[in-house]
């Protein structure tokens, strides 16, 4: 049984957020919903002053607390390391994304794709309602609907229960790479089987120096982050007293 | 207008103030059902709010006064027969209030029915849920056999023991909700479980207490010798208690405004939920250091209003607590999250959260004053 695990190369991504809205458009996601992700962070004061953009996702942790904490085991892990969700299990407790170190638990407050379902059109008379639009093009609650989310999970997951990325297990189940990979225009992104030696995934972490978010937890994320991008250049110097 | 007509009226009164107070919270409980947590003043960063403080605070107490009860049903302390039936029904519906509270929360009562069967031992949300069905069941059946007078056969001791054991572990269990949570270190450790179980002993007696001299001045019936040495003896014990939770509370404080470990710097920048005078924050001035100098001194501590007081301010106080612990925490936002929402994020419960709140409290004085009418709760062995 593979253990699936993510590269993010921070020098080659550029931060365009091609991975989020892939991701968006993949598995439905609602407004104020982020199963793709950043952490945007600024050092040093103006002028000296430099920004740096890490992409975040589900970390499908070995040492899960959400799974851990999940009253119902709604939240589980599949035997590829996937941490899954099952929102029928769900009792909208809430613990899971409290007790997510790495905030990319969300739940749904409210209706998910509330503003597609307004029958009510911009322009009386002149425009069509959001609601038309999605019928017109034969969606499903949005007019980009996937109906291919439904293989595991229900394409869009209902208001009450949490929601978070599942590496697109829909895809690697059929053999494809998550979507976010797929879509990521830098290859900025290496996804793979961490227990076969020979795997991309495996050579990269072996290659290089790789970090995890909030390791000291003990939550084994299985998100590793190599290198960085800094073109910056400076003069060699020691400093000065 | 004679005194028992004008005591009718007032009863009267009193139960359509608490059916009101019930009709609007179930219209409440309906538009949360259908509209959702939107209602709430929540988010993806304030995550848990009022309805869930609540029923912190509610669960909490009804354990504490499982704890009381179990001097006389446990212990066998004798003199204390005459309260043990009062202060298992007080248990009973106060943990009612509190699942009223949380079946809002979670905003689908088959949710906790569902929580009940689908078992995950290494949530201690489940464990809470689980032991806190078993209490309130044990509750029920050993109140039940004080009814019909059996108080010490085997059954009726069994019944007492589970309770008691429930009452200890449950609020260890919701101390270890926030204490097994990595994310958030202010929370983290064994701490949290101890301060449950400590504030949850506390606002069991403060209950009784209040309820007690509550009950004495609605009524106006004489109070036995008995029941006045009681009294006394549950104030020395509250003011124990005080001061247990006050040193818990000190040591606590000054290790927050002490450290620099990063994740606790938020108590230095957080504004506080109800203000601070410098690093104690308000309910704790108001909800313990009050009542504990009301309980120091002791011409006040003989006078049946300053104990009221001392009780309230109390019962209000450790409500605040658990509000400002769960908002402390959650205060700022998690990884991500933080892009969307500023560095620290303040909250005031909305119109619905204060009805759920209502619903719960309105619920559970219901059932003191239905109990307290039809169940005979001074009852004692002979």
């Amino acid at each position: 049984m593979p253990r699936y695990a993510m590269i993010i190369d921070l020098q080659r991504c550029v931060g365009c957020s091609a991975c989020s809205i892939a991701c968006r458009n993949e598995n439905n996601v609602t407004d104020g919903i982020y199963w793709s992700n950043k952490i945007t962070q600024t050092s040093g004061t103006f002028p000296n002053v430099r920004y740096h953009y890490m992409p975040t996702l589900c970390n499908h942790c070995q040492n899960a607390p959400c799974v851990r904490g999940c009253p119902t085991q709604a939240m589980h892990k599949l035997d590829n390391g996937i941490t899954m969700h099952d929102p029928k299990k769900c009792i909208g407790c809430k613990y899971c994304e409290f007790n997510c170190p790495y905030g990319v638990i969300y739940f749904n407050w409210d209706t998910p794709h509330k503003t597609w379902r307004n029958s009510r059109p911009l322009i009386k008379g002149a425009t069509s309602s959001p609601a038309e639009e999605v019928k017109k093009v034969r969606g499903k609650a949005i007019p980009y609907y996937n109906p291919e989310r439904e293989a595991t999970l229900p394409g869009i997951r209902p208001r009450g229960v949490v929601e978070k990325c599942t590496f697109c297990d829909h895809r690697t189940r059929k053999g494809n790479l998550p979507y976010c990979v797929e879509a990521c225009p830098s290859d900025a992104r290496i996804f793979g089987d961490i227990n076969d030696p020979n795997s991309e995934v495996s050579k990269l972490l072996g290659k290089f120096r790789p970090f995890r978010l909030r390791e000291q937890l003990g939550t084994e994320p299985h998100v590793f982050y190599i290198r960085d991008f800094n073109p910056a250049n400076y003069q060699p110097s020691k400093g000065g007293i | 207008m004679s005194q028992t007509k004008k005591s009718k009226g007032l009863y009267g009164m009193w139960l359509g103030l608490l059916g009101v107070a019930i009709i609007i919270g179930m219209v409440a409980a309906f538009r949360l059902f259908t509209e959702g947590h939107g209602l709430f003043n929540t988010n993806d960063v304030i995550i848990w709010s009022l309805p869930l403080g609540v029923y912190i605070f509610l669960a909490l107490t009804s354990s504490g006064l499982t704890i009381l009860a179990s001097i006389p049903l446990v212990f066998e302390v004798k003199k204390y027969d005459t309260v043990a039936k009062r202060l298992v029904f007080l248990a009973i519906a106060t943990l009612m209030g509190g699942f009223v509270s949380i079946g809002l929360e979670l905003g689908n009562v088959f949710h906790m029915i569902y929580n009940f069967i689908s078992p995950n031992f290494s949530s201690p949300i489940w464990w809470i849920g689980f032991i806190y069905s078993i209490e309130l069941l044990t509750l029920v059946l050993k109140f039940w056999r004080m009814h019909v007078g059996d108080w010490h056969s085997r059954f009726s001791k069994v019944l007492g023991n589970i309770s008691f054991f429930g009452a200890l572990v449950a609020p260890l269990m919701i101390g270890a909700v926030f204490g097994l949570t990595e994310s958030r270190v202010t929370y983290f450790g064994p701490v949290m479980s101890i301060y449950c179980l400590l504030l949850a002993f506390l606002s069991g007696i403060a209950l009784s207490l209040f309820y007690d001299l509550m009950y004495a001045r609605v009524t106006g019936k004489d109070v036995s010798e008995k029941k006045v040495e009681i009294c006394n003896e549950f104030t020395r014990i509250f003011s124990y208690a005080l001061g247990t939770v006050i040193v818990f509370t000190i040591l606590k404080i000054t290790i927050e405004s002490a450290t620099f470990v990063p994740e606790f710097l938020n108590y230095h920048k957080f504004k506080h939920a109800f203000g601070a005078w410098r690093i104690f924050h308000t309910e704790v001035i108001f909800g313990l250091f009050l009542p504990f100098v009301l309980m120091a001194i002791p011409s006040l501590r003989v006078s049946n209003t300053a104990r009221m007081m001392a009780a309230a301010l109390t019962l209000l106080g450790t409500l605040a607590m658990h509000m400002e612990i769960l908002l402390a925490g959650q205060s700022r936002p998690v990884g991500p999250k933080a892009e969307h929402y500023p560095e620290f994020l303040s909250y005031f419960p909305s119109i619905w959260e204060w009805l759920v709140f209502l619903l719960a409290v309105a619920v559970m004085l219901l059932l003191y004053t239905l109990g307290e009418r039809y169940l005979n709760l001074e009852e004692a062995p002979a």
